[in-house]
């Protein structure tokens, strides 16, 4: 399941360094033509070791060996056998915050993911390169229509309890998430099911309504629940008392404190080499960088701020992973609202900020710039030839003047039949890092003569007031498409979908991403999300600014860690294979 | 004197409905819900956010709900927590409330210990050394924050010294350095007050009498003055006792202890209305106990004053 929580935590940077300076100027030189290979070649991770220090951006390159990330016909891999580590010890991460339940369906945010992903397994699984992995599945098939999949399970796996795993098991996880009165937060992903049958032990077939390309990564990723457990316990005790097939069981679950999970010594992949692995929660960034300086932690699995990240990064005593985000972080823009409604408005807007700017001096350059709705992190998908939006305040002006907005009072604002070009950004109170990036961009406006007024409110209210259309614009991070690899943005995009912030409303786009999810041809696929990214670079339904750089830490003495990453909080979901080694 | 406690309690118990009644409306008032929290980034149709808005009774109006949550904690039922999905929110007070009361004790024991002692000495060798420094050190406590003064402990003696724990809570050395940020700003704000209260009554006429009738000087200090100085001490002793959570909330965070003052924050930033109603309602008990006590000491300490 996608899983993305950035939205409400980001820690500040301030300064500039010499490092950033170098990357922008690199970026300044690349121009706007080698634009689209520059972001494509961010999405490849950074591993930061003694030898290969993090390069600036610019200079990174993908792995050449890893295959294409095309999810909807997985490359399926086998996981590599884990070389030969050394038993015991103890590994310690830090979160940021408490670690509210352990059920899978509430496995959003990284902090409960890294847990919960110890504990249990699906049939299938992403890696930490947007691959899947056959996990609880020994092989599957799917029908030519795209409308039956069969699954052929693996043998003598069992759950934590000592009870046997099989196909009643994924059946009744199906069904629960499938069932209105289970009030499943991911219920939406099974929609397209019609019903799901176990007819012998070790075989599942998914009968589907209608094909559904992001099935394999969205739905059959799914973390299986044991139903002689969970049965009797119902969600609400399942949460604090999870019983997987995972590596590790359950310990201790002390939510605002720590979690501890234990090897399980009859994992079917083995027992694997950690005896514990902890996770402890430390909201405090600085603390948890003090952490993994003192040795008290081996990892931060929430990044930290972005001068420590950076300085872990050249630190040759730590192994950092550098993934960028498929989140991106943008103003959505009420396309209702009097004004936002203007198309020529939106788009003299993208021309008015110099968002390779807002990157270096806000972010320390640890982002990289957006084109469109997905992320050059999702190589197989990202789109570059779109309507570009250079800085270019001169060309905003114009596109503003021709539109008919022209400041006639004199105040530096510009107005229409009366109505001024003036609109207020919401951002999330204490945000601490989208706020100065707020202000900028209003500075930014103020030149071209737009105004945007700044107002403050909670989480909770910003999204209720977006999704209702009361909200002007604000400021944060939001996935369109890309959660688990997969292009699919009908939660935000479609005319009707809840997460539509901006109440962007084009047939057109409808009509595409309808198509997108019955496509099960990986080209055509291909070709229609390339025509969605042009369309949002055309239509601009939200400022699009950047995608953020993740950073995910470990100290030396963590072992066998992946070669390379393009997702970071999946990498965790490998802690089965890792050692310690002083 | 009877009368007077349970008229006091009374009294109390009107104040812990009516703040219970109003937590409840302006949490349920300001726009928002719980749900959009529950359900994160997940793809949801307005079918799923109906159905989980149902499922936790949220459909219903807030009065409704609030007469709901009234009945149940009079049964002593706090309810469960919507965050931290299904456990009660009981268990959740229970864990964390003896966290922020052992904090707030120890670092409380320790600020009287040395604040009072250092304010009457202070006030008794006034314009001294010892009072120009124990003075400039109580403005530096009650003007650094709490959690720039916690950072920079840390800093030193985890960070570069490497003898204390940075965070969590365990064992003994996890306590000293939130123990000394919590006891730095309370002693600094005693023994101002002490001084101040010591050097007023040192200039009254009775003082002057004691002194004037042969008295030792320790004897005038500890028999006349401090007992009397001490009155305005043990108002504010009083009063802090409603700032228990505000005083841990920073230090908590620096401190990754998992106390009362970080679960009532980030239940407000969540909009957990069960437990952030348990928690108001713990709170002014707390006050209302805390009130009724500073009033009843006072009485003991000043025979002057008679309750009625």
């Amino acid at each position: 399941m996608p899983r993305f929580d950035e939205l409400l935590e980001r820690t500040p940077a301030v300064g500039l360094t010499r490092r950033v300076l170098l990357k922008r100027a690199t970026a300044g030189v690349a121009g706007l033509a080698a634009f689209g290979l520059l972001a494509a070649c961010r999405g490849a991770q950074e591993q930061a070791t003694p030898e290969t220090p993090a390069a600036p951006a610019a200079a990174a390159s993908p792995t050449p060996t890893r295959p294409p990330a095309i999810v909807t016909t997985p490359a399926v891999v086998t996981p590599t056998p884990a070389p030969e580590g050394k038993y015991g010890g103890e590994m310690i991460v830090t979160g940021h915050h408490e670690i509210a339940s352990l059920h899978p369906d509430d496995a959003g945010p990284t902090v409960h993911w890294v847990i919960v992903t110890q504990i249990h397994n699906g049939m299938i699984e992403l890696d930490e390169n947007y691959q899947l992995e056959l996990v609880l599945a020994e092989s599957y098939d799917v029908a030519e229509d795209g409308l039956t999949y069969t699954f052929k399970l693996r043998d003598g796996v069992k759950f934590h309890d000592g009870e046997i795993f099989d196909s009643n098991d994924v059946k009744y996880t199906f069904e629960w998430y499938m069932n209105p009165d289970s009030a499943a937060v991911n219920a939406a992903l099974f929609r397209n099911i019609d019903r799901v049958e176990a007819p012998d032990e070790r075989t599942v077939t998914i009968h589907m309504k209608q094909p559904d390309a992001p099935f394999l990564v969205r739905a059959a990723t799914t973390f299986i629940l044991p139903e002689h457990h969970h049965g009797k316990v119902g969600k609400e005790g399942y949460a604090s008392n999870p019983i997987g097939t995972g590596a590790f069981k359950l310990k201790e679950w002390r939510a605002a404190e720590f979690t501890t999970v234990e090897a399980f010594d009859e994992h079917f992949r083995g027992r694997p080499y950690l005896d514990l692995f902890t996770e402890k929660i430390v909201p405090e960034a600085s603390v948890r960088a003090i952490m993994l300086e003192t040795g008290e932690a081996d990892s931060a699995v929430w990044p930290l701020v972005a001068e420590d990240n950076l300085r872990f990064a050249e630190d040759p005593n730590y192994t950092v992973f550098r993934t960028s985000s498929v989140a991106v972080n943008h103003f959505p823009l009420n396309n209702e609202h009097p004004i936002l409604s203007d198309k020529a408005v939106r788009q003299a807007m993208m021309h008015a900020i110099d968002r390779q700017k807002v990157i270096d001096d806000i972010f320390r350059g640890t982002a990289v710039l957006a084109t469109a709705n997905l992320s050059p992190a999702l190589e197989q998908w990202y789109e570059p030839n779109v309507k570009q939006y250079p800085y270019d305040p001169e060309r905003a002006k114009q596109i503003l003047e021709e539109a008919g907005w022209v400041d006639t009072d004199g105040d530096g604002i510009r107005e229409k039949d009366g109505v001024k070009l003036s609109f207020t950004c919401t951002t999330i109170t204490g945000d601490q890092a989208r706020r100065p990036e707020a202000e900028v961009v209003q500075q930014y406006f103020k030149a071209v003569g737009i105004d945007m007024q700044l107002a403050e409110a909670p989480t909770a209210t910003i999204l209720e007031k977006m999704r209702s259309g009361e909200m002007d614009a604000s400021l944060f991070n939001w996935t369109y498409g890309g959660g688990g690899g997969d292009p699919d943005a009908s939660a935000t995009l479609r005319s009707n979908a809840v997460n539509n912030f901006s109440h962007y409303k084009n047939p057109r786009m409808d009509e595409l991403l309808d198509n997108g999810i019955k496509e099960v041809d990986p080209q055509k696929r291909k070709e229609i999300y390339s025509e969605i990214q042009k369309l949002v670079a055309e239509d601009v339904p939200f400022l699009y600014m950047m995608f953020w750089d993740w950073f995910n830490i470990f100290t030396k003495r963590i072992k066998g860690l992946p070669e390379s990453a393009l997702t970071g909080s999946q990498l965790y979901r490998k802690a089965y294979q890792w050692w310690i080694e002083e | 004197m009877f009368q007077y406690i349970v008229r006091r309690l009374l009294q109390g118990l009107v104040v812990i409905f009516l703040v219970t009644l109003a937590t409840f409306g302006l949490m349920h008032l300001a726009p928002g819900s719980p749900v959009d929290i529950m359900i994160g980034e997940a793809e949801v149709s307005q079918e799923v956010i109906d159905a989980i808005t149902k499922k936790w009774g949220l459909d219903r109006p807030w009065y409704e709900q609030y007469l709901v949550w009234l009945g149940n904690m009079l049964r002593g039922d706090f309810g469960q927590s919507m965050v931290r999905t299904g456990v009660p929110v009981s268990q959740m007070l229970l864990e964390a409330a003896p966290v922020t009361l052992k904090l707030n004790l120890y670092s409380f024991a320790i600020a009287v210990l040395i604040a009072i002692p250092a304010g009457v000495l202070a006030a008794v060798r006034r314009y001294s050394l010892f009072d120009y420094s124990s003075m400039v050190g109580a403005t530096l406590g009650v003007a650094l924050p709490n959690f720039w003064i916690g950072l920079m402990l840390i800093i030193i003696f985890a960070q570069k010294l490497r003898w204390l724990p940075s965070g969590g809570s365990g064992s003994w050395q996890h306590y000293i350095l939130p123990v000394a940020v919590l006891a730095t700003e309370q002693m600094a704000v005693l023994a101002r007050l002490t001084r101040g209260a010591t050097v007023e009554v040192l200039h009254q006429d009775f003082v002057t009498t004691a002194r004037a009738k042969g008295l030792a000087d320790v004897t005038v200090i500890f028999r006349h003055v401090v007992r009397n100085a001490l009155l305005p001490v043990i108002t504010i002793i009083g009063y802090r006792l409603a700032f228990i959570l505000s005083g841990t909330i920073v230090v908590e965070t620096v401190f990754a202890w998992p106390g009362l003052g970080r679960l009532f924050i980030l239940s407000i930033d969540r909009l957990d209305y069960q437990v952030v109603q348990a928690i108001v309602f713990l709170l002014t008990i707390l006050v209302v106990i805390g009130n009724l006590l500073t009033d009843l000491v006072y009485a003991y300490i000043d025979p002057r004053i008679r309750i009625q």
